[in-house]
């Protein structure tokens, strides 16, 4: 408290009055350069916002107005239903991509989702604290490898292998390119269950306990369903980060046109046949456009898998 | 701050002087800038001429990139490129794409194309007839060509590819390549064509001859005639084409100085050799 005597304080508001009306002095300065700072960080903020929206929307409307344009030479039917891609002869069949990316993202997740989760439930439960703070930056650090690196392993180590394991003469397929996936999102699927299933109040876990559980009964009935939100939010992540994933698919999954219905066949997802062909199609051709619908089809998938993980956000935070 | 805006006034001042130095040494006087698209084979070649032109003609400004062959003369035909390189004569027909109206082409290097298979196969030549029969998946086994018995694999580049669209004409005669399959796969550049034949068993594919020398693969005769630079100019082997620079109309101003340059002797008999192309004055 600092008291003051109504003279100094007169004398003092009367400074003030005098500074403010002759435009002068620190009170004034220091007031219209904070009203400065405050409205200009706002209008930044804001424009940074708009930016964002702005080219999402521009993306979103380009691709579908680019690849609408496909159907005004193929039928919708025979785009999403049709097995027949061949550009050569004027036929776009998309729906081989559509079941490869569909089949590839489930075979992975098979792959990938259990793993993780053992790791993660290893990292957070079990794991003395030394161990956990080595690995903990070690999983970081895998989701940071560019995916390029893990298609080039993929090719030289993995097919060859795969090539003598199964007695295959190709060992390209959705087989190859789920092992490859599954080792891409282990690291972001398990980080993100590790952090959930930490976050469950330890008064769970000794409750629990003192109920005579074992530690095995623990993990599976109490602490896995209260992390469950969060280990299907990272599942969902990791899901969308496969079904976009182009450069490490292209070098394993063989590229050809035809429909996966065995593990060991070269064929071809949305993202792989994008980036093999868009180097060499006509502009202004049914080709080009087939290959943008491909696209908006491909972030339509994205989208709908963001609005999914917003729902189970919310979901669980109103439990 | 003030001593950052006197630096940098100073370094603008310096930059200023040095440029002003620099081009009044110069001795060309020609001005202007080219944009190049197009074949990814060519641009090693664009490249080396890029650098040794500018260096001539220090106020050219080049800009220089690549997609696939067919990007060249379609940003020529758009305005976005003054020249574009391409693997064939866009202003004919091939398989798949048409005639681009309008466009000269200008040839600039020749460029030697293979049938390569992996180290393991025994075979070490093919008739043409062999060739076809195995692309197009009529073959599909070494020991019907004098190998042993073991599943062809066909490794394919993407359709349009300019590498491929060569193979197809000079090799396959035009014949079809078969797409699917399950000992068919394709690949996305030479580079991953190399990678995949060099460790695939019983693989075959195709490939420019420049990546073809210090690899783990084999270049298959044709006919009984080996790819060399020595069959090419005797005019045995006729797996070749020339690289392309398409233009819309004839060449003019700095476009036309670029492509004489690329064209010239020393260049072609310097640089380009070294980068395993051969010379246009070779073959006759």
């Amino acid at each position: 408290m600092i008291e003051s005597s109504p003279a100094v304080q007169a004398a003092v508001q009367g400074q003030l009055g005098e500074s403010m009306k002759s435009g002068s002095g620190k009170a004034f300065d220091r007031k219209n350069r904070l009203l400065f700072y405050n409205s200009t960080f706002k209008v930044v903020c804001i424009c940074s916002a708009i930016f964002v929206c702005l080219i999402l929307f521009s993306i979103l409307i380009f691709m579908f107005r680019t690849g609408v344009l496909t159907f005004k030479t193929v039928p919708l039917t025979t785009f999403l239903f049709s097995t027949d891609w061949s550009p050569e002869t004027e036929t776009y069949g998309a729906f081989v991509f559509i079941f490869g990316t569909f089949a590839l993202t489930a075979l992975t997740l098979l792959f990938s989702v259990p793993l993780s989760v053992f790791v993660a439930v290893f990292l957070a439960e079990m794991a003395p604290k030394w161990l956990r703070n080595l690995l903990r930056p070690i999983l970081d650090l895998l989701v940071g490898i560019p995916s390029v690196v893990y298609g080039f392993l993929g090719l030289t180590l993995l097919l060859p292998k795969l090539r003598d394991w199964a007695q295959v003469d190709l060992s390209d397929g959705i087989l190859a390119g789920a092992i490859v996936l599954s080792i891409m999102i282990l690291p972001t699927i398990s980080r993100i269950s590790d952090d959930s299933i930490s976050a469950v109040p330890q008064k769970y876990r000794d409750a629990s306990y003192a109920l005579g559980a074992t530690r095995f009964h623990t993990i599976v009935r109490v602490v896995l369903p209260s992390a469950r939100s969060g280990i299907l939010y990272a599942v969902i992540l990791g899901m969308a980060r496969a079904i976009g994933e182009t450069m490490a698919i292209v070098m394993v999954i063989g590229n050809t046109p035809q429909l996966a219905n065995a593990l060991f066949k070269p064929t071809s997802v949305l993202t792989s046949n994008i980036v093999m062909q868009i180097p060499n199609v006509p502009f202004d051709s049914t080709w080009n456009y087939a290959l943008y619908m491909m696209g908006f089809l491909l972030l339509f998938i994205s989208l709908l898998m963001i609005v999914v993980i917003r729902l189970l956000q919310r979901k669980g935070a109103s439990r | 701050m003030k001593w950052f805006k006197s630096l940098s006034v100073a370094a603008m001042a310096l930059a200023i002087v040095t440029t002003g130095v620099s081009s009044a040494n110069a001795a060309s006087s020609l001005s202007g800038s080219i944009v190049i698209n197009g074949s990814s084979a060519l641009l090693p070649l664009t490249l080396q001429a890029k650098s040794e032109f500018q260096k001539l003609n220090p106020k050219v400004k080049i800009s220089a990139s690549s997609a696939g062959s067919v990007t060249g003369p379609q940003a020529v035909r758009k305005g976005i490129a003054q020249i574009g390189a391409c693997d064939w004569d866009a202003t004919k027909d091939v398989p798949g794409f048409k005639a681009f109206e309008g466009q000269i082409a200008t040839p600039v290097a020749v460029i030697p194309f293979a049938a390569i298979v992996n180290s393991d196969v025994k075979v070490n030549n093919l008739t043409t007839q062999q060739l076809k029969d195995i692309f197009s998946g009529k073959i599909k086994n070494w020991k019907d060509v004098g190998g042993d018995d073991a599943d062809i694999v066909i490794v394919n580049r993407a359709f349009g590819s300019g590498t491929r669209v060569n193979f197809q004409l000079k090799a396959l005669e035009g014949g079809s390549i078969v797409s699917t399959g399950s000992n068919v796969k394709t690949v996305k550049s030479s580079g991953e064509m190399k990678t995949n034949v060099e460790t695939t068993s019983g693989a075959i594919g195709y490939e420019a001859l420049a990546y073809v020398a210090g690899s783990k693969m084999k270049a298959l005769s044709i006919n009984g005639v080996a790819p060399t630079e020595a069959n090419i100019i005797n005019g045995k082997y006729k797996v070749w084409s020339y690289g392309y620079y398409m233009t819309k109309g004839q060449p003019t101003g700095v476009t036309k100085a670029f492509i004489d340059y690329i064209r010239s002797a020393k260049f072609q008999n310097g640089s380009l050799k070294k980068l395993k192309f051969i010379p246009l004055s070779a073959i006759k």
